[in-house]
């Protein structure tokens, strides 16, 4: 294990039991031939490694909106060496699987398989990310039926849409850039090439490993993706982000599935990372149970409680220069999500004029706890480590020996200052105003 | 080099064709482009406006999904031409001369997608009918065999 958080002192006997052969042996970054690399040997008798391609590609950097999206389905398409079906096949026989992922900052091209068999996959990323061949029928019958239906599924649910819209009152643009193509903006094969050109950039490319040793892996890599594969070149940039914020209602399908219900999202952004006080706050307000059949003893989940079928949750979305933090709101009608919604914020409130102590302590383990569990993981892994990787900083656990009670209702009170990110989807006619929940 | 009967039967809708062992010969097929020349003029599609892949069969699902991969000008273009070459069949006439395709002209917009579209195809019957074997247990059968 290699991101064990200290736990607070009152609790030394957990300490020793949780604090297992770690920080020690953390792996440091290397440098393969001006890609960065990473690899955590796993604890155990694991037999399995996994190999994750992290670019700078998500769609916040995208020149045309939607194109990081498209790209994201490109992956494992057909190249010089192998066709996708090839490669699809390839890998079922090896018994691995090919994943991609894309979040607002990285794209993250995985490969999970059985030990021994790195060379293969390497090999597979290096003509992805050399000699991909983005084919025009590739894109119309393979790509965009795939990105219409993500597009869609995204759309038919509420909460989804509503983070979605919360980003881009929030930031407009740069990390404002919805994670999903729209078909108002088709997208062309020359788009996607040059985006996946520049992508795929060496300082733009970072590659993270478990299973396998970080020399091992650096090794590898150089030797793969050292033939001239990736063009050098500066990589894509977005301009500095800045919190705006602001309001948008919208009415909920009437077409949705019976999951989808009235949704609203409060939410507060700042222009700095995330620090250990937000994720304290996140944990201090809840909303998730920790026991089963329990709405748990959050504020959150007990102003939640009260009305049956409806949940309250916090949450913190971090990036490289961003945080976005909320809670989403959602309750089985527009009338109940509005009372719930006005509860909520006055939850927030008061969590900004202060905190109790006890309380504080108890978000502060589950905040630890969170932290450490997320690289459990391989997905909590990759989109820990590999923001860290192209930051150039140390991977090494958050702290929160700093947090207190009165940081955290500082952090609180500085985020009601900013203007707030209201989205409401749902009956626009009862659902209400920012200024109506008192922000 | 094809085989003969890859020639025959390995060319999906394209039918059998000699082409690829007369393009070994240089000789051979400079002598041949002259007569392949006057027998395209003279099979009468160049008069009617048609291009030489106009003419495949397309009622297919191979060829089908090789047209949708045209580019749109490509395809409105063979659509226009098609409807343009109706109308000179129903009228029994050919176009005016300035308008017969010209042998520059006449190229093969459509076969290099059939044929992608083919190779496609038969990749994907190799790999539903792929045999897997252990490498080294087919090694040690050998040696059992001859050793």
């Amino acid at each position: 294990m290699y991101s064990v958080a200290r736990l607070s002192r009152s609790q030394p006997i957990l300490k020793n039991v949780i604090k297992r052969s770690v920080s020690s042996s953390a792996p440091q970054p290397a440098s393969a031939g001006g890609v960065s690399v990473i690899g955590f040997e796993n604890k155990g008798p694991a037999a399995t490694s996994s190999l994750t391609v992290a670019l700078k590609a998500g769609s916040r950097y995208e020149s045309i909106p939607g194109v990081a999206h498209v790209l994201k389905n490109f992956a494992f398409k057909a190249t010089d060496s192998a066709s996708s079906l090839r490669t699809a096949r390839e890998t079922e026989l090896y018994g691995g699987v090919l994943s991609a992922s894309l979040t607002r900052e990285h794209l993250f091209l995985s490969a999970e398989f059985l030990r021994g068999d790195e060379e293969h996959f390497l090999s597979v990323f290096s003509s992805l990310l050399s000699s991909s061949k983005y084919y025009p029928h590739e894109l119309n019958e393979l790509v965009l039926p795939v990105v219409e239906s993500e597009t869609l599924q995204a759309h038919a649910s509420p909460s989804v849409l509503a983070l979605d819209i919360a980003h881009s009152l929030a930031f407009r643009r740069g990390l404002g850039n919805s994670l999903y193509a729209s078909p108002n903006y088709p997208v062309t094969i020359d788009d996607v090439k040059s985006f996946a050109h520049t992508a795929s950039a060496k300082s733009n490319i970072a590659v993270i490993g478990t299973g396998i040793s970080t020399e091992a892996l650096s090794s590898a890599v150089s030797s793969a993706f050292g033939s001239g594969s990736s063009p050098a070149g500066s990589g894509l940039t977005g301009g500095a982000t800045k919190y705006f914020g602001g309001e948008a209602r919208l009415p909920l399908d009437i077409h949705g599935p019976p999951t989808a219900l009235p949704t609203v999202v409060v939410a507060f952004g700042s222009s700095s990372p995330a620090t250990a006080d937000l994720k304290v706050l996140k944990q201090l307000l809840g909303g998730e149970s920790s026991l089963k059949w329990s709405p748990g003893s959050s504020p959150l989940s007990q102003a939640a409680a009260k009305i049956p079928g409806a949940s309250a949750k916090a949450f913190l979305l971090p990036y490289s220069d961003a945080s976005l933090f909320g809670v989403v709101v959602t309750a089985p009608t527009s009338v109940q999500t509005k009372t719930l919604a006005e509860e909520v914020v006055n939850v927030i409130k008061a969590a900004a004029k202060g905190a109790k102590d006890d309380e504080v302590k108890r978000a502060v383990a589950k905040a630890t706890f969170a932290d450490a569990i997320s690289s459990e993981t391989l997905d909590g892994l990759v989109s820990s480590v590999g923001p860290a990787l192209f930051a150039g900083g140390a991977i090494k656990p958050e702290s929160f020996s700093s947090v207190s009670a009165s940081s955290v209702s500082k952090a609180a009170t500085e985020l009601l200052k900013a203007k707030p990110t209201v989205v409401a989807i749902g009956n626009v006619a009862v659902l209400p105003y920012a200024d109506e929940l008192g922000l | 080099m094809p085989t003969i009967d890859k020639m025959i039967f390995g060319n999906g809708p394209l039918g059998p064709s000699l082409a690829p062992w007369i393009r070994q010969r240089p000789t051979l097929q400079k002598f041949w482009a002259r007569w392949s020349n006057w027998y395209k003029n003279a099979a009468g599609y160049r008069q009617k406006g048609y291009l030489y892949d106009d003419l495949i069969p397309e009622e297919n699902p191979t060829v089908q999904k090789a047209i949708s991969r045209l580019p749109a000008n490509v395809s409105y273009d063979r659509v226009y031409r098609m409807r343009r070459g109706l109308i000179q069949s129903m009228l029994h006439t050919s176009l005016p001369k300035e308008q017969w395709t010209k042998a520059e002209k006449d190229e093969r917009y459509l076969t290099p997608l059939i044929e992608q579209v083919v190779a496609e195809e038969k990749e994907r019957e190799e790999w539903d009918t792929m045999i897997v074997e252990k490498l080294r247990q087919r090694k040690e059968g050998k040696k059992n065999i001859f050793g």
